[in-house]
């Protein structure tokens, strides 16, 4: 449900945090389980991991900064991902332009993509180009502001208003992430508003609000940067000192306390979208990237749905044939995470039926727990899952950056798997009691004017365009 | 103590370089030169013919302990689907998993599950596969399942009934859907309903195939005779070869590569805006372009080139002028659809609806400025080239993109030394040769222009730029009559 803008759609996108965390498995072998890396930190704070992998000639680099949207103020929401679109802009030594000339325009790719809790830029470049774009990475990290000014952020704004167009207004069922978070947490809540933000407040922001921001966030000692690939460590550890090694040490960063979330009672909406099938949404707050539970979660997710055998796959695909498709998933961000339920009927099936149908099947699971077998084919796959994503430079700059960014540990990523692997099926049947409660969001998207659609309309609260549909939208 | 040494030498080196950098203030305006280029390494794989006569190609990788393996058919749906069963040879593919003579759905299932994979069967318009990713201790195993499913497929009636409610869902979001509208209609303007590309599947054609058309396609269809088996990664060629051997044995020989005839495209219309009404639409999803040439075309590379510099990339001129520049957008890009037919050329994206007419205008200028109105400038080509040459290395990072690269060859029918003649060819084009391919496979006069969006803001405006009559035109992509 949480989305992740990005700067272009038509480059690849890391893998979501969510599916990182799925690094679960059963009795493998751990020496498979391996990255190899050496970290060091420069005097300003900057951490960075060094991975050798000469397969390919290629290496890539990934800037990952500790800020995303819940480090911003309610009222100044959406700095943390118009600044991924800043970054490509230029900066002081860097005219516009070249920092694509310099990954696409040479065989390569660049990206950025923010979401709640941090934001990451990264190039996937022939190997000989490094150097270049450590000159680029630190380049922005320095001296953004020297070539920043009104109209740059007015043009970003711009190209951020349709991306929200395309990605949320413009599709079905676009806006039902924004209504179930607007409904999980209060408003004050670093995690209620959305990551892309409010073009309201970036309008009336001040040049100085934006600078602050950037100074503060994107400084060294907020910063983790991977490099990983065809590189000689020597050598890369002398230009990453070059290039970054004067920039300064920015301010202490105070965090935003989040507190968990839970609700004290179901919340049913229906909201009516351009849409041609009505499709059911269930959303449980639960935990996110700190809590071991994600693990169990995680795996609930996996038995519940996918291949045909899982529970309400079975169930309500295969068995009933109420349902045309049938989703549950966990979504961890850094603080809080949801597991989230989506049923799309076939005709004839009512949401009302569906929903009873699927908590019928999660009442068993919480009261028998998941069986060895669907434990033991819910964690197979876990270890071609991650040997395959060995085979990209990237991929394994992710995983390092993620593990120094959230767990202070690059090598979080072998405790993961490991945690993964210990998770019992008590633990699954605990987490399924604990979290999937009667304290949840149901949301129902039905076709314009067919309110009737919904699950139970009667005790659904109409969700309206104006709750819907934050003002930047209109 | 020799690893030492050399690390201990190469830590001092470091400090004499930061010292170095700490004495002489650093001059970041300097963008670093390069290094040396590694030399291009192509994999190499080994070709033989099985009993039945499918080719079998490996391809031996060790770094890591994974496998990918594929079958791929030539001739896909546009050559084995009739025009009223569009959509038979998904519902085929699909049936491979709903049971064997030994298994059912479930079993099917499970088994995958527990070797941590997943089979999958697919069709597109000019080729079909089976595939699947391993570890390379699973890989037997695995192929045995997919052998199964290749070989003794059930097609019960059942897993047919639910698959068809399941695309009847999808079809009917689809309808909702603007870019889903535009793959639609796009390929239906261009193309016509007599051409397969015009074809497509719908809410009658799938209504109407039942299981013996599932049944005799996969007969047909599924043969050794136009199939290429690939195997690459940690496999030892000889070993790779014996287990396919094994595991396919009673697959018997039959089946001819199809010849790809397509019948005459339609007559050219005058370049045309066909308007999809998207009420409330947030944006206007546009489509511009023509059919294309065949990917064996002489002027593969010269198109190439001229892409990039076009609508391949972010810096591209398309995204530069359109995104960045005017801010009409998210992006927009442009391509062609290689294949043996006529496959699209397309340039759009999703325009904000307000300005649609602007979005047009530019999208118009930047076709006529890659025909000669705007020259091509030396870093554009130059550009353009180490773009697509320097790409060429991480390709070939993955098992999966190996065996998509020497499939790819097979299929097209490439030289073996495709890739590594790739950027000789791609260094001979010339500015002239841009400008002469965008001439010729980009026709201004007779492009058409699909735009999917809100009639009641967009038409008036689309109109007065004057670039074209505009005819409206349904979700199914018919003309409808003058209104």
């Amino acid at each position: 449900m949480l989305i992740q803008p990005t700067r272009n759609r038509w480059l690849p996108r890391l893998v979501p945090l969510a599916c990182l965390a799925l690094l679960s498995t059963a009795a493998m072998q751990s020496d498979a389980i391996k990255i190899p890396f050496t970290t060091f930190t420069l005097p300003n704070g900057l951490t960075v991991i060094l991975s050798v992998d000469h397969t390919t000639p290629t290496v890539a680099v990934e800037a990952w900064y500790h800020v995303g949207s819940k480090n911003e103020l309610p009222g100044r929401t959406g700095f943390a991902h118009l600044f991924e679109h800043v970054m490509f802009t230029g900066s002081g030594h860097v005219p516009y332009g070249l920092h694509d000339k310099l990954t696409e325009g040479i065989g390569g790719s660049n990206n950025g993509t923010t979401n709640n809790d941090r934001t990451m830029y990264f190039e996937t470049v022939p190997s000989n180009y490094l150097e270049d774009e450590l000159w680029l990475e630190a380049d922005r990290m320095g001296f953004l502001l020297d070539t920043l000014d009104v109209n740059k952020l007015n043009a970003q704004r711009d190209i951020v208003k349709n991306e929200r167009r395309q990605s949320v207004d413009n599709q079905p069922y676009g806006r039902s992430g924004e209504i179930i978070s607007k409904a999980m947490y209060p408003a004050s809540h670093p995690y209620s508003w959305d990551v892309i933000g409010s073009m309201t407040d970036l309008s009336a922001a001040s040049e100085d609000d934006v600078k602050n921001f950037f100074r503060l966030y994107y400084a060294p000692n907020n910063a983790f940067l991977a490099v990983v690939g065809d590189i000689d460590p020597v050598q890369t550890k002398a230009w990453v000192t070059k290039y970054f090694g004067d920039l300064p040490r920015g301010k202490a960063i105070t965090r935003p306390a989040v507190s968990p979330v839970t609700l004290p009672a179901e919340q049913r909406l229906v909201f009516e979208d351009r849409v041609q099938i009505p499709r059911l949404y269930v959303a449980w707050p639960s935990v996110g990237e700190k809590s071991t539970d994600h693990f169990a979660l995680e795996l609930l997710g996996a038995i519940m749905s996918g291949p045909r055998t899982a529970r309400l796959t079975k169930a309500l695909v295969y068995d009933q044939q109420g349902a045309a498709s049938v989703l549950t998933r966990q979504s961890s961000n850094e603080d809080v995470g949801e597991f989230t339920l989506v049923i799309t009927p076939r005709p004839g099936h009512s949401l009302t039926d569906l929903e009873q149908a699927a908590d019928a099947i999660i009442d068993r699971m919480k009261t028998e727990g998941p069986t060895a077998e669907e434990l033991q084919k819910a964690t197979a796959g876990e270890e071609l899952r991650f040997v395959s994503g060995l085979q990209s430079d990237l991929g394994k700059a992710g995983r390092l950056a993620d593990g120094a960014g959230y767990h202070g540990d690059p090598g979080y990523f072998k405790t993961e798997y490991e945690k993964s692997l210990a998770v019992t099926a008590a633990d699954v049947k605990r987490v399924a009691n604990q979290y999937l409660s009667h304290g949840r969001i149901v949301l129902s998207v039905v076709p314009m004017g067919k309110a009737d659609q919904a699950s139970k309309p009667a005790d659904s609260k109409k969700v309206t365009d104006g709750d819907a549909q934050r003002p930047e939208a209109r | 103590m020799k690893v030492m040494t050399k690390t201990l030498t190469a830590v001092l080196a470091a400090l004499a370089l930061a010292s170095v950098a700490a004495q002489q203030p650093l001059d970041r305006s300097k963008v670093p030169p390069p290094a040396k280029p590694a030399a291009l390494r192509v994999p190499t794989w080994t070709t033989s013919t099985l009993a039945n006569g499918a080719t079998l190609i490996v391809s031996e990788k060790h770094d890591l302990p994974l496998v990918s393996f594929s079958i791929t058919f030539l001739g896909g749906a546009d050559q084995f689907e009739k025009p009223d069963r569009r959509g038979v040879g998904a519902f085929a593919a699909a049936m491979l998993s709903e049971g064997t003579k030994t298994r059912d759905g479930e079993a099917l299932s499970n088994a995958l599950q527990l070797l941590g994979t997943n089979v999958q069967a697919g069709i597109a318009g000019e080729n079909g596969s089976m595939t699947f990713q391993s570890t390379s201790a699973k890989f037997g195993a695995t192929l045995d399942v997919l052998g199964d499913m290749l070989l003794n497929p059930t097609f019960p009636d059942a897993g047919l009934e639910r698959l068809r409610a399941q695309r009847l869902v999808q079809l009917n979001q689809a309808k909702a859907q603007p870019a889903a509208i535009a793959q639609r209609v796009f390929p239906r303007i261009l193309y016509g309903a007599a051409h397969p590309f015009g074809q497509a599947v719908t809410e009658e054609t799938v209504k109407a195939i039942t299981r013996d058309d599932v049944v005799a396609f996969h007969q047909a269809y599924v043969r050794p005779g136009r199939a290429l088996i690939s195997v690459v990664g940690d496999v030892n060629a000889a070993a790779a070869k014996t287990e396919v051997e094994r595991a396919l044995a009673k697959w018997p020989a039959g089946g001819e590569k199809p010849s790809f005839q397509y019948p005459e495209l339609p007559a050219r219309q005058a370049t045309t805006i066909y308007l999809v009404d998207k009420p409330g639409a947030a944006q206007s999803t546009f489509s511009i372009g023509n059919p294309g040439p065949a990917r064996n075309t002489p002027d593969y590379y010269a198109l190439q080139v001229m892409n990039v510099i076009l609508g391949g990339q972010f810096q591209s001129r398309l995204n530069a002028n359109i995104r960045e520049e005017k801010g009409y957008s998210y992006g927009v890009n442009s391509g062609f659809a290689y294949g043996k037919g006529p496959g699209q050329f397309r340039a759009g994206g999703d325009i904000v609806t307000a300005k649609s007419d602007l979005a047009l205008i530019e999208f118009m200028k930047e076709l006529r400025g890659i025909e000669g109105s705007r020259p091509v400038t030396d870093e554009e080509l130059t550009t353009a080239k180490d773009a697509l040459t320097q790409r060429l290395p991480g390709t070939f990072g993955s098992v999966a993109g190996i065996n998509t690269a020497i499939t790819t060859v097979w299929a097209q029918g490439l030289p073996p030394d495709y890739y590594q003649q790739y950027g000789a060819q791609v260094a001979k084009v010339t500015k002239e040769d841009v400008v002469r391919v965008a001439k010729k496979y980009i026709d201004l006069d007779h492009l058409a222009i699909v735009i999917v969006g809100d009639r009641a803001v967009i038409e008036g405006p689309l109109k007065a730029t004057g670039i074209a009559p505009i005819a409206m035109t349904d979700i199914e992509g018919t003309i409808k009559a003058a209104q």
